[in-house]
Formats: structure tokens, sequence, C-alpha cells
């Protein structure tokens, strides 16, 4: 029987949107509804993920997958067991050694031409044959590669954006000139948000205003919290502080993807 | 097609199923050399190197990005099998991926009377 799980790439223009934390919270979240998440980190620029999850060494990276010279299955590592959950995670890391990320990005477009049928190869090995239902790829911001090459490859874009103006016009040319063109179902979460949303009209008018700035559908908003700064990526909140309101609104955002 | 060869024995259906495959290939070399026309060249050299990477896809027009899309996404596959998917007809979809391989991002191969549209990808590099 053909199953087929949701590729899902978290991506922006600019850096600092909050992707990765996006993703990592995400993933927990999914994990938590009983789901079997992967998630892997795309950014070769500034790998994170190995940081934020305390993981210093791997047998196989996501640079060796996308290299040729392993299967998904060894560059994947099971971190289930830190959850207790009936749901799986897995996640893919990049090596965030310099030489690597210097060997990353001298790649040439042959390269990248077989990295796009590398990652587009997941739908059938990890969604199909593994039984996953959600691949997360977190990525690099702006118009990257390895993150087109992401966008390329997923059924769902998960924009990350925060009020910043620059941020507005790039992830408005971005909508029109990238995905776009790729006819991808893109979705917009606004982050670090300013604005009151306790109340309900108040969220309404904030949902109205984002939505007439992008023209595609809000996927959630945000608010800028103190403590999450000051986490500074050590925890991951779904896990540790499920009742914090950022970890209920990403529960709500993970709901609304099931629900897609 | 059973009826057909009841009444006439199956050397007129194997005659036709000839006649239409010579017309497919007619068909093809036609749409090449309406290619060619159109850039100008004179030859039916292919392009050498042509990757389809994400930035290429980008830069093309918008409906050969439709098809370009399709095959890296089935990885291989006939006209029919690409129009199946982008809901267009089997015949302008053989126009985009001949226009493809013409300019070196497609490899084409014949098995028998189907023609397969492929990204090349090569063991090394």
């Amino acid at each position: 029987m053909i199953h087929l799980g949701t590729m899902i790439a978290v991506h922006s223009y600019k850096g600092g949107t909050g992707k990765t934390l996006l993703s990592v919270n995400l993933a927990v979240s999914l994990l938590k509804h009983g789901r079997k998440v992967c998630l892997l980190d795309l950014d070769f620029r500034a790998p994170s993920l190995s940081s934020i999850l305390k993981i210093d060494k791997t047998e196989h990276w996501l640079n060796d997958y996308l290299n040729e010279t392993c299967k998904i299955d060894q560059a994947l590592i099971d971190i289930s067991d830190r959850f207790n959950s009936e749901g799986k995670l897995l996640i893919g890391l990049a090596n965030p050694a310099t030489e690597a990320i210097r060997e990353m990005s001298a790649k040439d477009r042959k390269w990248e031409m077989r990295a796009l049928g590398r990652l587009l190869s997941l739908k059938n090995s990890l969604l199909n044959a593994m039984d996953f239902d959600y691949l997360i790829f977190d990525t690099s911001p702006g118009l990257q590669y390895s993150s087109i090459n992401a966008i390329v490859s997923a059924d769902l874009v998960v924009v990350a954006t925060t009020f910043d103006t620059s941020d507005i016009e790039g992830t408005n040319r971005m909508l029109r000139e990238l995905y776009d063109l790729f006819e991808k179902k893109t979705e917009i979460v606004m982050n670090k948000v300013l604005h009151d949303v306790s109340s309900k009209s108040g969220r309404e008018e904030l949902q109205r205003k984002i939505k007439d700035m992008y023209k595609v559908p809000v996927l959630g908003m945000i608010p800028c919290f103190c403590d999450v700064s000051r986490a500074g990526g050590t925890f991951i909140f779904t896990q540790e502080k499920p009742e914090h309101t950022f970890s209920k609104i990403v529960n709500e955002i993970a709901t609304k993807i099931e629900k897609m | 097609m059973v009826r057909q060869q009841e009444v006439f024995g199956k050397k007129p259906v194997r005659i036709l199923d000839k006649i239409r495959e010579s017309l497919e290939k007619l068909n093809e070399k036609m749409e090449i050399m309406i290619e060619l026309h159109k850039t100008g060249r004179k030859d039916f050299q292919l392009l050498p190197d042509a990757p389809l990477d994400v930035m290429t896809l980008l830069s093309m027009p918008d409906h050969l990005r439709k098809t370009a899309m399709t095959v890296c996404r089935l990885g291989r596959a006939t006209a029919e099998e690409v129009a199946e998917q982008t809901h267009r007809a089997r015949a302008v979809e053989s126009s985009y991926l001949n226009q493809l391989v013409i300019m070196g991002h497609l490899k084409k191969e014949r098995k028998g009377r189907k023609a397969y549209f492929f990204v090349e990808k090569e063991d090394h590099g």
C-alpha cells in the first residue's frame, strides 16, 4: 500500500525569522500528536540543528547523503526516546564543520541537479517505504540552491516572516518569483508579532492585515516572546514548556497542517 | 481490435501499427525541425552541457518549466505520462519535451514504440 506523507519546507527571505525554532517545535508538536516525523537540516551554510539537539557526532551527515556516499537511513538519528510519546522523530544533520560548509558552498550546477534528484527521491524512500507522516526541511534563507531544491521537492512551503520592512518586500518577491513559479502551496507564519493578539478580534484583524500584505493563507501568528529569545535555542519549548503560549500556537499550526 | 483481427487477420493490424509508429516518428522529427528553425540552428546537434538545476528551471518559460518539473518528479516518463500529470494534450507535451531535449536539459531514449524522456544523471562528478 502506498503511504504518502507530506514534505514541508520551512523557508524565509531573511535570516533570523525563526525557521529553525519553528521547524524543531513543529516537528515535536507533530510527534506529540503520535506522528512519525523526519526533520532534516538543509541549512548547509549555517547548520544549527546539531547544536540545538546537542548532537555533535554522527556516522553520516546529510552532506554524505547528497554526496551519494550513504543512504538516507544511515544519515538519520532516532531521538524519539527523548520524548514521552507514541510518535517518532528522526533527524538528519548538516555538518557544521567549517570545511564541510566551504565544500558545500562550492558545489556546481550538476551536483545541485543531482541533489534535487536525491531530495525528490525522499518522497519514495522516507514517506512511502519508511512510512513517515511528515518530512520537514529546515532551509537556508533566501535564494540558495539547497533551499530552492527543498522548495521544489516540498508539498507545502511554510514561510517564516516578520514585520521588518525589507523582510516583507523580499518575502513578497519570493512569493511571486519563486514559490508561484513552482506552483507551490505556500502559507505564511508571521513571527515576532508585536501587535495585541490576546483577543479574538485583535487576532482576526492582524490576520486580515497579513493576508492583504501577502495574498496567501496565514498558517500562524507568533507573538514576540522574551523568554523564547532568552532561551536562545537551549531547549525545545513544545517539549519542556507545553503550556507556554508559544508552544500552544505551534501546536495549533501542527493541527492545521494535519488537517490539510 | 479483436473483431478487426477476426475479420481481416492480424496482418492489417500490424500494418496499421507500423503506420502509426512511423507517423509518430515523423511528427517528432517535424517538431525538432520546427524548434531548430525557431532557434536559427541548422543541425541537430544537442547542446552538450545544460544541467536541469533549479536556477535553470526558474529562468525557463512557464510552459516548459511545468513539463521539466514533471519529468524531474517522475524520473523517466513518456509524453503521455507527462500529459496525464500536467492535464495538457499529449502532442503539446511531446513538443515541449523535444524542445527540452534540443536545449540539452533532457535525454531521450526509444524502447520499442515508446519514447522515454529523463534527466541525465552522470555516474560521477
